[in-house]
């Protein structure tokens, strides 16, 4: 901490004076640099931190100064008035071309930006407002009362502060909810959503962000340069600060800020020879992206892997504690009531392929209900069903007495659904803590209005969130993974991490996919520990699994599915010898004198 | 009625270039599963190689042609050699490494050829046939002919041949596909090659038809690209069809809007993605988007 | 059968695994297992799922990184041998579940199989052997992989590795989400191969179509050998009852 404070403020004097040492050139490049560093920030957030492509970010950055740009000297209104309307129209126009996130990811949205950019390029290059290919010039110098800023050592100033508020903000978002949700469904939409997570709004808010920093510095552009012209904002800077944002490291802020720098130097020292730049940034990213994939902000983490893995030492020494019991919620009467979910004659078609053919079930809340069948009967499509995952073709699905059926994950989680994965789904880049700090965040994305109205609130509840983050590793037996990267935990404790997860989403009803798959005997029994410890806390359970012993000892009620039908449901002990599960199990019934006496199920 | 057939009859040639092109766009993603956002930069070094090699070796414009798709093919296969280590394991990474490729081979032809741009003089006799009181340029028949005619060799290798079934084998299960015995990277490299091939005879068949310059490729690859995504990515009718419908909305907006006809190509093709993100033909063989 | 009367055989090769492990990402998944298939046996590998069956299937085939101490087959040692060169040394496999190539006509699926020999007049009559064995794929020959029904599939994948002429099939699970009618016709498949003196690695959660299979199994739980026997002696076994049901 005291170390980063000192390295701030050694930044902040560094800053503060470099003016002092520079000729009136150089000081031109620090600012265009520094417009191009906000910009690589709000494209490092929209793509970097929430995964979405953004091939528009530079006509974001035109919307930004060419609104700017007309609203002066067309319509007469001054800088800063401009300036604001520019900002709205930037973060209206960045709404647009994030309309197609909520359809398309990945390469389709890759081009559907770019398209939307090229748009944009022409539509600057030919209408007569915006002055054709000549451009607007002669924008008036902002005003600010004492400061004279047509001096660009002044502006530097300006664009100073501009810049330090617009990574600080970033830096804000990424680090608190807003920012997790952002990581958490660009490592992994399914999970984010089965979490609570909007993610339709999430990925909206990503190009907000984004126009919103190419709206920033497009003003910031228009009144330095006090000219505009159509290949300001073209294809050839696009990939420019594409490189700039990958060359420093996607995923990082402060990498997108250091690949700005150094890009924007390389090419100014190499201004003579503008190809060879070209060809020179065009090799290093493909470079980084074989040899490097995480930037130049991710060469220190890897550096010291490859030393801990020179000194030979292994990985986490760490051991999983004891599992801390829940509070037994009182008056518990398990399986009574109206049932906590009715799944009516769901059917469920693939291409002609029924994966569930009418499967109707009941489940009475504070129940621990088993759903067994052997590979390919349709378990987990069941599950994905439940879950909102996948429509039926057929049937309804009834939580909690309304009819959800189809409904999106996210509403079923935010209704009290919550949901593990049978290959674990845990958010990668998110530490187990972060991992938990998602789940356990309830606050809806469009409260992110907060973050600029009140920051310190956001921060206060990010507190707490942490406290509660802490209370639940602790319970879990968890703390000393904190702090690590899922990937690197053992699968048993990768396993644990998710359930923790999705109980610290408060479910009232908690779907377990395979729960035991890959953990070993002593795992298991801890495993059954947790999951009744769960139930008693006031949770009805689903289980998947095939670890019949598990579910044998835990589960009150089990049905058996094979081929997408359900072919027995009833007390352990009871389905455990119906003809039809032994056959569905062991190929046939065989002798049934084989068949060992079934001892009584102990809870 | 007249001006209608003679817009479609005027964006038709363009569109079976941007067949051509999204054909090679399709081919390497129903293979791999990649978009390649190199390719429109590959269009571009084809374009210049047949345009070089016709006008100052002064080889007949076919041979030209074939040269710069034997270089081309060569380009594509170096750049699967580079992104191999991140196949099957991260395609956003792999997509923007090709991009990084595009980048670097733009500035490899600004090097090489100059900034500036070239007109390349039509092979064929100029004059237009008039039919049924439509004009009709003979190179664009000879630029439909040879496009149906790449598309149909293309579509006899991938059903009549071994390495044909052997290529789509992967890009429907590559475990499968390495049990019978294929060699899947080099599987990816060959879909490369005919990739790049394919770009470089989009490029020569339509530097007659247009101004060679480094900005062409850009062009020609997103509007390929958007018309492979518009029939169907992945899927070889989809292409064309995507193609020849991208050609003829170009020549309609562009009679219509002048100027904007870019931007109202983009506009119209961003909703129909959204409608249907699918394409005209879905996503059939491959879905890892 | 019996293996005096069998010279074919007798040059025949076994495959010999000893030592694999194999770890998915922080997960052991399989620990120092050990077996051999002799020439013309058929040995069986059943578990619950996720015991490892599957795993140790593709470890073998080299599909999946492994450690292994010694895999070799008759003479040939196939430690360092590529997964796409296994079929070249008589090593067929038989992926889990659905693993056609679906949008791909069934016979170009079988010719695919032939991928490692030249597509001549012998590889025809391979072709047509496959359909004598499997009528039903010579019904549907010009029809997409795809649009076959799950037991038809499992039959095309066979058929698909029977089209390399192997020494040794490697089956993962063929009786997978199929009715008990087209188990028994998986059986009798199976059978018959057997008869032909081929070699068989079956890896199964049917145990009843394992025994009738095999002369002799592995029962594998959590990632090792939990049990090995004569499949007669195993089929018999409480203990197996017990691993499978849980009771």
């Amino acid at each position: 901490m005291r170390t980063k404070i000192a390295v701030g403020a050694g930044l902040a004097v560094a800053a503060w004076l470099l003016p002092y040492g520079l000729d009136s050139y150089a000081i031109h490049v620090v600012n265009v640099i520094l417009i191009f560093a906000v910009l690589a920030v709000g494209l490092g957030l929209c793509m970097g931190v929430a995964g979405q492509v953004n091939l528009a970010q530079v006509a974001f950055f035109g919307v930004g100064a060419y609104a700017t740009a007309i609203l002066t000297t067309h319509n007469g209104l001054g800088f800063w008035v401009s300036g604001a309307l520019a900002l709205v129209a930037t973060v209206l126009i960045g709404l647009v071309v994030g309309t197609p996130a909520l359809r398309v990811q990945s390469h389709y949205l890759g081009i559907v930006t770019l398209g939307l950019a090229l748009a944009f390029t022409n539509w600057v290059t030919n209408a007569q407002l915006s002055g054709g290919a000549e451009g607007i010039s002669a924008i008036p110098v902002p005003t600010l009362p004492g400061v004279d800023l047509s001096s660009e050592y002044l502006y530097y100033y300006l664009e100073l502060i501009v810049f330090v508020l617009a990574l600080a903000f970033g830096l804000f978002v990424v680090r608190t909810g807003l920012g997790r949700r952002l990581r958490a469904m660009r490592d992994d939409s399914l999970a984010a959503g089965a979490l609570g997570a909007e993610v339709p709004l999430l990925r909206m808010t990503a190009f907000l962000l984004a126009s919103v920093y190419g709206g920033v510095a497009g003003v910031l552009y228009a009144g330095l340069i006090r000219y505009v012209a159509p290949e300001s904002f073209g294809i050839a800077n696009m990939f420019l600060l594409l490189g700039m944002v990958i060359i420093g490291g996607r995923q990082s802020l402060i990498g997108c800020v250091v690949g700005a720098v150094s890009l924007y130097l390389v090419r100014e020292w190499l201004a003579d020879h503008p190809t060879i730049a070209q060809l020179a940034y065009g090799a290093v990213v493909v470079l980084v992206v074989v040899f490097a994939p995480t930037g130049l902000a991710g060469l220190p983490e890897r550096l010291r892997d490859l030393l801990r893995r020179r000194r030979g030492e292994s990985g986490t020494a760490a051991r999983l504690a004891p599992f801390r019991p829940y509070a037994e919620r009182a008056g518990q009467t398990s399986g009574t009531g109206t049932p906590i979910l009715t799944v009516s004659a769901v059917t469920m078609r693939f291409r002609g392929l029924k994966a569930l053919d009418e499967v109707s079930l009941t489940v009475a809340p504070g129940e621990i209900r088993g759903v067994v069948g052997p590979n390919g009967s349709g378990k987990t499509t069941l599950f994905n069903v439940i879950s909102g995952l996948y429509r039926p073709t057929g049937g309804r699905v009834e939580f909690l007495g309304r009819d959800l059926t189809g409904s999106s994950p996210y509403r079923l989680a935010r209704a009290g659904m919550s949901r593990t994965f049978q290959n674990l789904r845990l958010f990668g880049d998110l530490t187990v803590e972060e991992n938990i700090l998602v789940a356990l965040d309830r606050s809806r994305t469009l409260g992110a209005w907060r973050y600029l109205l009140g920051p310190i609130a956001v921060l206060r509840q990010d507190r707490e969130l942490h406290r509660r983050a802490r209370d639940v590793l602790d319970r879990y037996g968890l703390t000393e993974f904190a702090a690590l990267a899922p990937k690197s935990l053992p699968y048993g404790i990768q396993r644990r991490v998710e359930i923790a997860r999705a109980v610290a989403a408060a479910p009232s009803l908690l779907l377990l996919d395979e729960p035991a798959a890959g953990l070993n005997g002593e795992e298991v029994r801890q495993l059954s520990e947790i999951v009744r410890s769960i139930r008693d806390s006031g949770v009805t359970v689903i289980i998947i699994e095939h670890n019949m012993g598990l579910v044998m000892s835990l589960c009150e009620r089990i049905t058996v599915l094979a081929g997408g039908r359900i072919i027995a449901e009833g007390e352990p002990a009871e389905v455990a010898r119906t003809p039809a599960v032994i056959e569905a199990y062991l190929g046939d019934s065989m002798d049934s004198d084989d068949l060992p006496s079934i001892p009584e199920v102990t809870k | 009625m007249q001006i209608t057939l003679q817009t479609i009859i005027g964006g038709v040639s363009l569109g079976a270039v941007y067949a051509l092109v999204a054909l090679g766009f399709s081919l390497v993603y129903r293979t791999m599963g990649l978009v390649n956002f190199a390719h429109g930069n590959v269009v571009t070094v084809g374009a210049y190689l047949a345009s070089t090699f016709y006008l100052s070796t002064k080889l007949p414009f076919a041979l030209a042609m074939l040269v710069a798709i034997a270089v081309t093919g060569l380009i594509g296969l170096i750049i699967e050699r580079v992104l191999r280590p991140l196949e099957n394991r991260d395609f956003d990474l792999m997509l923007i490494g090709t991009i990084g490729f595009g980048i670097v081979l733009d500035a490899l032809v600004i090097m090489i050829w100059g900034a500036t741009g070239r007109a390349v003089p039509s092979p064929v006799p100029s004059a237009p046939i008039e039919v049924l009181g439509l004009r009709i340029r003979t190179y664009d028949l000879v630029v439909l002919a040879i496009a149906a005619v790449a598309t149909v060799l293309l579509v006899l290798f991938l059903s009549r041949t071994k390495r044909g079934a052997a290529m789509q084998a992967v890009a429907m299960d590559h475990e499968a596909a390495t049990a019978v015995g294929i060699h899947v990277g080099r599987s990816n490299a060959i879909a490369f090659m005919i990739g790049a091939g394919l770009a470089a005879l989009a490029g020569g068949l339509v530097g007659p038809l247009l101004y060679v310059s480094p900005a062409l490729g850009g062009t020609l690859g997103i509007k390929g690209f958007a018309a492979a995504i518009l029939g169907g990515f992945g899927s070889i009718p989809g292409a064309i069809a995507g193609g020849l419908a991208i050609g003829i909305l170009d020549s309609f907006t562009a009679g219509h809007f002048q100027g904007y006809s870019e931007l109202v190509t983009f506009l119209v093709f961003t909703v129909i993605i959204m409608v249907r993100p699918t394409g005209i033909f879905g996503e059939r063989t491959v879905n890892r988007a | 059968m019996t293996t005096v009367s069998q010279p074919a055989t007798t040059t025949g090769q076994t495959l010999t695994v000893e030592g694999l492990t194999v770890h998915y990402g922080g997960v052991c998944a399989v620990r120092d297992i050990g077996f051999s298939v002799p020439a013309g046996e058929a040995i069986g590998v059943i578990g619950a799922n996720g015991a490892g069956k599957t795993s140790t299937l593709k470890a073998v085939m080299g599909l999946i990184p492994r450690q292994v101490g010694a895999l070799r087959f008759g003479d040939v040692d196939l430690t360092r041998v590529p997964a796409r060169a296994m079929v070249r040394h008589g090593i067929g496999y038989v992926p889990e579940g659905r693993h056609v190539f679906a949008g791909l006509p069934v016979e170009k699926n079988l010719l695919l199989g032939a991928y490692a020999r030249k597509w001549n007049a012998e590889t025809r009559a391979t072709l047509a052997e496959t359909y004598e064995l499997f009528p039903v794929l010579g019904e549907m020959r010009h029809r997409l992989a795809g649009a076959l029904s799950g037991g038809q599939q499992q039959m095309l994948a066979i058929g698909r590795a029977l089209m390399s002429r192997p020494k040794l099939l490697l089956l993962d699970e063929p009786s997978m989400g199929l009715s008990p009618k087209l188990v028994e016709d998986i059986l009798a498949v199976l059978l018959r191969l057997r008869g032909e003196g081929m070699s068989l690695l079956l890896v199964e959660q049917n145990a009843k179509l394992t025994f009738e299979a095999t002369s002799s199994c592995l029962v594998v739980e959590n990632g090792e050998v939990a049990m090995t026997g004569t499949s007669d002696r195993l089929r018999h076994d409480p203990q197996v009852r017990r691993i499978y049901l849980g009771l």
